[in-house]
């Protein structure tokens, strides 16, 4: 669709020519990192202040036009890719209005980057503890618009949980003023909640507040190498039991996901040498007191006792907890570095229901596409499993490419068999908007609907995303 | 051949460094500490001097509180086969620590003692060289590469300009530099027998060593802060700051 000049000359006047995004500068708004979609859009509007952003979103609303709201286009199944809208992106709007280690919570803005939210926690000396492999680049309205999840979650929870309150532009430009800062609440439908994962189909969030959390003064990062998935399982039970639950993360690489990131990356070295199915990659943390390294010695001689661990290792420092990150950080490069088109996936099953899923869909994959390799791994303590497959080696990358939409229902059949998610933390975007509405049981899409209808019913707010 | 292999509890590369509000020292309370990066290649290249059948003990030692058994077992993890802790809370100057090496050396007498070059903490890099001298024994400092030909050790060393190589007659002293070797994972079953070598426990007094610092610390500042940075409009701007502001043109 293409928009009147006299409507983008208007939108230009708002934001001032600061606040337009021109030229070669566009680009990197409308390409998709892994390249999968390119988007289009009249205008790239980056607006300065809540006002501008309002008043744009009156402006689009009293002539219907379409608004794709952006934070650092990290995104993975294309929910911040525009398709003729006006695109906003969010990174002018980075202030930090408030940051209380009284009250364990910070009020920022939406632009400012996960990793900058991170850091001015810190300066206050406490944790925002949500972590992805983007918080160098995503940006904190986009994490929300998400509910982005990553290596913490087990401890600390995904976006939804770290988040007490929103402030939102609706669609006809109405500033609505949710910035709550309090735990308890109960004062009727939490709204933020929709905006929460509501991937801007309903408003744009223009600040949050996010809660905080003591620093932990001890932390043990730990790499082991399993006979099993199913040991996998018993050795999450195990670890929680003896540490009374102080896991922040615990990861799960495949033998092939681990073997991929070590040839793509020659330079880190191999943690253990015994080679296993599964490995993983586990971090504890607590405060002071108690020594957490001893207490982890001891849960994982009982570990090895039981046969749940055939080898592993320790950090003995940071730089070695660094290098055993870097490995599980590593695993999605590796994947790009590998000529073969890779088909991801991004489920979740009960914990308990992890080994059968891997076993039926490996078969599966083995089934339809001979010689694909499965490139499992993931966030294992919240049953979030990465199931990525990669063209086999000498195959062709097109044909592999083109059958991507049966290779992802094929492992999405498993995880619903298994009452798990076709979207753990990527959300729906464009990518899984048809199977969404397939999968889900019809009176949720119903009432969906009918919360979009009540909220934009001009259909302007990121139209073509979730529903 | 036996080895010996001082290595030193300090606070972790990677954590940042805080000064107490006092300014009397660094602040220690709560902070992660692990072992000196240089001591760590040291012990790895001892244990890989035994796994090549070049030596045949490895004994590592640290000087420290308490708590620096965690860096002994770590030693002990990677390969080292006993271990003794020399135990004090005072801080022990260069000079002391080498003073009481030497006596760890007349009772154990190794062959060849490996040690980091200096430590992160104090960066001194001074214990090694001493420990030669007191010893009248030959040094290789600033290690890129060891190896025993015959009965002598070459140690090629990093210097300015390039790499010497020297031929040492044992019993020496080989402090270690960054690119000797890249320091092994210890893994989960060697970390288990480690609990169970064999770990001495002693006190300066038991070697006779008088361990007094020499020095003072008056005052702990952190460094200054970088001022941030401005954009110029023009070459004639810049010209112009650098030659007035700057007073360096």
């Amino acid at each position: 669709m293409a928009l009147d000049q006299q409507h983008i000359d208007a939108l230009a006047a708002i934001t001032g020519p600061k606040g337009v995004i021109e030229d070669n500068d566009r680009a990197p708004y409308l390409t998709e990192w892994r390249g999968r979609w390119t988007g289009t859009a009249p205008i790239i509007l980056a607006p300065a202040s809540v006002e501008e952003v309002s008043k744009i979103a009156a402006y689009c609303h009293e002539h219907g036009v379409g608004i794709t709201p952006q934070g650092g286009n990290t995104g993975l199944v294309g929910g911040q890719v525009p398709d003729g809208q006006v695109l906003i992106t969010m990174k002018r709007l980075r202030g930090v209005r408030d940051v209380s280690p009284e009250n364990n919570t910070m009020t920022v803005e939406a632009g400012l980057t996960l990793a900058e939210a991170q850091q001015e926690a810190e300066k206050a000396d406490r944790l925002f503890p949500l972590s992805i492999g983007s918080e160098g680049t995503c940006q904190i309205g986009g994490i929300l618009s998400t509910n982005a999840g990553g290596v913490n979650v087990i401890r600390y929870g995904n976006m939804r949980d770290l988040v007490l309150g929103i402030e939102a532009v609706l669609p006809d430009g109405t500033v609505w003023n949710g910035l709550n800062r309090l735990r308890k609440n109960n004062t009727g439908y939490d709204l933020k909640h929709l905006f929460i994962g509501g991937e801007g189909t309903l408003g744009l969030v223009t600040a949050a507040v996010l809660k905080l959390y003591p620093r932990p003064a001890q932390s043990v990062t730990v790499f082991t190498a399993l006979p099993s998935a199913r040991a996998a399982v018993d050795l999450l039970s195990l670890m929680q039991g003896e540490t009374g639950g102080m896991a922040a993360s615990f990861e799960l690489l495949s033998a092939s996901t681990l073997d991929l990131t070590l040839k793509q990356f020659p330079d880190l070295q191999r943690p253990v040498e015994t080679e296993a199915p599964f490995y993983t990659l586990m971090e504890f943390t607590t405060g002071s007191g108690t020594d957490l390294g001893e207490k982890i010695e001891a849960a994982l001689a009982k570990a090895m006792e039981k046969d749940l661990v055939l080898d592993g290792t320790i950090a003995q420092n940071e730089t070695q907890a660094a290098e055993l990150w870097q490995i599980r950080h590593n695993v999605s490069e590796a994947m790009k570095k590998d000529p073969a088109y890779c088909v991801k996936c991004d489920i979740s099953v009960p914990v308990q229901d992890i080994p059968a899923f891997l076993e039926e869909t490996g078969k599966a994959v083995e089934k339809a596409a001979p010689g694909a390799r499965v490139i499992a791994f993931g966030h294992m303590g919240d049953g979030n499993i990465h199931y990525d497959i990669l063209g086999s080696e000498d195959g062709e990358r097109d044909a592999f490419k083109a059958r991507s939409n049966e290779m992802e229902r094929m492992v999405h059949d498993v995880a619903v068999a298994h009452h798990g998610s076709i979207s753990a933390e990527h959300g729906i975007g464009i990518l899984k908007r048809d199977e969404l509405a397939e999968r889900k049981d019809p009176a949720e899409i119903q009432m969906m609907r009918a919360i979009k209808q009540a909220l934009d019913p001009k259909n302007i707010m990121n139209p073509g995303k979730l529903l | 051949m036996k080895v010996l292999v001082p290595v030193k509890r300090v606070i972790d590369y990677n954590v940042k460094v805080r000064v107490k509000p006092d300014q009397s020292d660094v602040d220690l309370a709560n902070v992660k500490m692990s072992m000196n990066p240089f001591d760590e290649i040291a012990v790895e290249e001892a244990v890989r001097l035994k796994e090549a059948g070049t030596a045949e003990e490895v004994i590592a030692v640290t000087i420290g509180p308490e708590k620096a058994q965690d860096q002994l077992r770590q030693a002990l993890a990677m390969g080292a086969d006993r271990a003794i802790l020399i135990e004090t809370t005072e801080t022990v100057e260069p000079l002391s620590v080498a003073k009481l090496l030497a006596k760890v050396c007349e009772e154990e007498s190794p062959q060849l003692v490996v040690m980091g070059k200096q430590a992160i903490d104090d960066d001194c890099n001074q214990t090694g060289q001493m420990l030669a001298a007191l010893m009248g024994w030959p040094q290789g400092t600033f290690a890129s590469a060891v190896t025993k030909e015959g009965d002598k050790l070459h140690v090629t060393r990093e210097i300015d300009g390039g790499l010497q190589t020297v031929a040492l007659n044992l019993p020496a002293v080989v402090t270690t530099d960054l690119r000797l070797n890249e320091p092994r994972y210890a893994s989960l079953p060697n970390i288990m027998k480690a609990k169970k070598k064999p770990l001495d426990k002693k006190s300066p007094s038991d070697y006779g060593v008088e361990i007094t610092a020499r020095l003072k610390t008056l005052k702990v500042t952190e460094p200054p802060k970088r001022e941030a940075g401005i954009k110029v409009g023009s070459v004639a701007d810049l010209v112009e700051k650098l030659k007035n502001e700057a007073g360096v043109l």
